[in-house]
């Protein structure tokens, strides 16, 4: 039976129409027949009201029936060979019986499996539906996980952000202070060196018309005036020279603390790389020699001041690697280079920084872009510096590779792509 | 929907008496089968466990045959009205032409006739009965105990409901019969219109109550809620 909500019961329903064959199923039919023959004594035979052969023997000839009743209308015929008497309604009437109590089994076990199996469908469909609404909520769950890691990353890389963006404005404030106050007084050293130079000429033009006036010539040999007005040349010049880099280390200081360093344009990566040599080259200069090998480079449209950032970390990181391994012919190499790229990528740009300094060992290498992971000593360095470039050169979707060995140097090397 | 066996020339019926435990289905068809005259009458089958509730059903079967010889078998069954045998009562009501929802008069049950209609009212929908069009009597039986809901009380929510209204006290032998009338009414019917009993087999409504009641309860007075007894 197929019910209208659906569910399927493949049991027959219980209260159908039941035969005299399905009758016998639900009784002990030998049991039935040998008390049967015991009553009639006669041979005899149960047939079906539609005349079919149900049990018995065969007859020869039909000498009485009676009808068997188990609801209303008779479901059979027992029939007798040879009628002696009353011992056939006796015979029919047990019969009724016992097909009655078989039909009374029958229904009832019927309405039993119709129940039990429609119970089962329900439960079925309840652990269906259970199971989908679970399946659901699994999947809310994983996706909440992820969901939540995602942000949880996020976070992260903000704050790693904005703590170096608040560090880097401090930093930036102060050199931006220090830049403007230098600015001045260099200014007007640069503008005394130059007017004393000239002034050092005008010296050594009345020193030549002196030549004439022996006395005074004299004198002027006797102090040896030529060789100090020579001197004095070259000390201006010195000065000037070593004045100028002042002002261009200053010019590039102010550079980093411009406002517009978090912008995106388009620049030229060796001035980048240039400056932050500038800058660094004081504290490096003590202990190594900076190197600079700049092959020719397109523009590329990136954060000035996010890369100097980079370049300055990178720079400092192997000028303290140079300086702890106490070396005498410490050296640093920076090298930029267009790569043509292979396949469908695009060309990258690549900066490559090379010291001879300490080196790390691998387990330190597997860390050193965990945030707040320093091998400095405390106030040298926050352990931020690889991480936050790892995650600006990200921005930038390029990558970032270090190789390193123990005892013979680090090789950091900055992949940028060249956009169209 | 009954069962037309047209190889046996026989139209089975299904009555089902249906209502909340205890309010006494059982009672009702022992009641019909000590007082029916029907052509044919078998045997009930009761099957009651021990604290005399329904476990599976009650099944009477009556029946008549019309002039054209077409036999119209009547089943009677009851549910078992306890809440947790809810498929057995499905399974019951399964195809069935014809219900009596039998409620208990007793104040405290009101609840639970509630409870049990709305089940009916489920179950009907669940096995593919049409509810509004199925006919159906509503009996309010055990009238003879104390606290019972009063007629007045019991017409002002069923009165305007389309199923006739029948009180009753299966115990005292009141109200059983004419319930069951009522509902015969309603059943040739329905059974005319699907099987045109009266043109095709000469069987008219009377006749029909007749054959299946006797002929003594063809005149019995009905007692049913739009001229109730003084």
């Amino acid at each position: 039976m197929s019910g209208p909500d659906g569910n399927s019961v493949s049991a027959p329903v219980f209260d159908r129409e039941l035969s005299l064959q399905a009758l016998l199923e639900g009784c002990d039919r030998e049991q039935l027949i040998h008390a049967l023959a015991e009553l009639l004594g006669v041979p005899f035979r149960l047939l079906a009201v539609e005349g079919d052969f149900a049990c018995g023997e065969k007859l020869e000839s039909v000498a009485a029936r009676a009808p068997l009743c188990v609801e209303l209308e008779p479901v059979a015929y027992l029939e007798v060979q040879d009628n002696k008497g009353t011992q056939l309604a006796a015979a029919a009437g047990l019969a009724e019986l016992v097909l009655r109590g078989a039909a009374r089994y029958l229904m009832v076990s019927g309405l039993h499996t119709q129940t039990v199996l429609s119970d089962y469908e329900e439960l079925q469909r309840r652990h269906q539906a259970l199971e989908i609404s679970e399946q659901r909520y699994r999947e809310l769950t994983q996706s909440l996980e992820q969901r939540v890691a995602d942000q949880v990353g996020t976070i992260e890389i903000t704050q790693r952000q904005l703590y170096q963006a608040e560090k880097l404005a401090a930093v930036g404030q102060l050199a931006a202070g220090v830049a403007h106050e230098i600015n001045n007084p260099i200014g007007f050293v640069m503008s005394n060196l130059n007017t004393a130079r000239s002034y050092l000429d005008e010296l050594a033009t009345y020193a030549e018309s002196l030549q004439q006036k022996s006395a005074a010539a004299a004198a002027w040999r006797e102090a040896g005036l030529d060789g100090v007005v020579e001197d004095f040349r070259d000390l201006l010049q010195e000065s000037l020279e070593g004045s100028e880099r002042v002002a261009q280390i200053v010019h590039d200081l102010m550079g980093f603390s411009n406002d517009d360093a978090m912008s995106w344009e388009s620049i030229d990566i060796n001035t980048c790389v240039q400056a932050a040599c500038n800058v660094t080259s004081g504290e490096i200069s003590r202990h190594a020699e900076l190197l600079t090998d700049l092959g020719e480079l397109p523009p590329i449209y990136c954060q000035q001041g996010s890369l100097a950032q980079v370049l300055l970390n990178l720079l400092l990181n192997a000028g303290r690697a140079v300086r702890d391994a106490g070396r005498e012919d410490g050296e640093i190499r920076i090298q930029t280079r267009l790569e043509p790229g292979h396949g469908g990528d695009t060309d990258k740009i690549c900066i490559r920084i090379t010291d001879n300094g300490m080196g790390m060992a691998p387990e330190t290498m597997a860390r050193v872009f965990d945030p707040f992971f320093t091998t400095h000593d405390v106030g040298e360095g926050t352990g931020l510096g690889l991480t936050l470039s790892r995650d600006i050169i990200q921005a930038h979707q390029g990558h970032i590779e270090i190789d390193s060995e123990a005892g013979t140097g680090t090789t950091v090397t900055v992949y940028l792509p060249v956009s169209d | 929907m009954a069962e037309f066996d047209t190889h046996k020339n026989k139209l089975t019926v299904k009555l089902v008496y249906y209502g909340p435990a205890l309010s006494g289905k059982t009672t009702n068809l022992m009641r019909l089968h000590d007082q029916l005259q029907a052509e044919l009458k078998g045997e009930m089958m009761v099957l009651e466990t021990n604290d005399d509730r329904t476990l599976f059903f009650d099944l009477l079967p009556l029946g008549m045959t019309a002039p054209s010889g077409l036999l119209l078998k009547l089943k009677l069954f009851t549910v078992p009205g306890q809440v947790a045998h809810d498929s057995t009562r499905k399974a019951v009501l399964s195809r069935a032409d014809g219900v009596v929802f039998v409620a208990d008069s007793q104040r405290t049950q009101s609840i639970n006739n509630g409870v049990s209609f709305e089940n009916l009212a489920a179950n009907a929908a669940r096995v593919g009965l049409d509810f509004d069009h199925l006919p159906m009597v509503v009996q309010f039986n055990k009238r003879d105990l104390p606290e019972v809901l009063t007629e007045q009380e019991i017409l002002a929510r069923w009165r305007d409901t389309q199923w006739p209204l029948v009180f009753s006290s299966a115990l005292q032998n009141s109200g059983v019969v004419e319930t069951f009338q009522e509902l015969l009414q309603q059943v040739y019917r329905s059974l005319d219109e699907d099987y045109t009993l009266a043109k095709q087999h000469g069987l008219t409504a009377e006749m029909f109550v007749a054959g299946v009641m006797g002929d003594e309860y063809t005149q019995v007075r009905r007692r049913v809620a739009n001229e109730p007894s003084s």
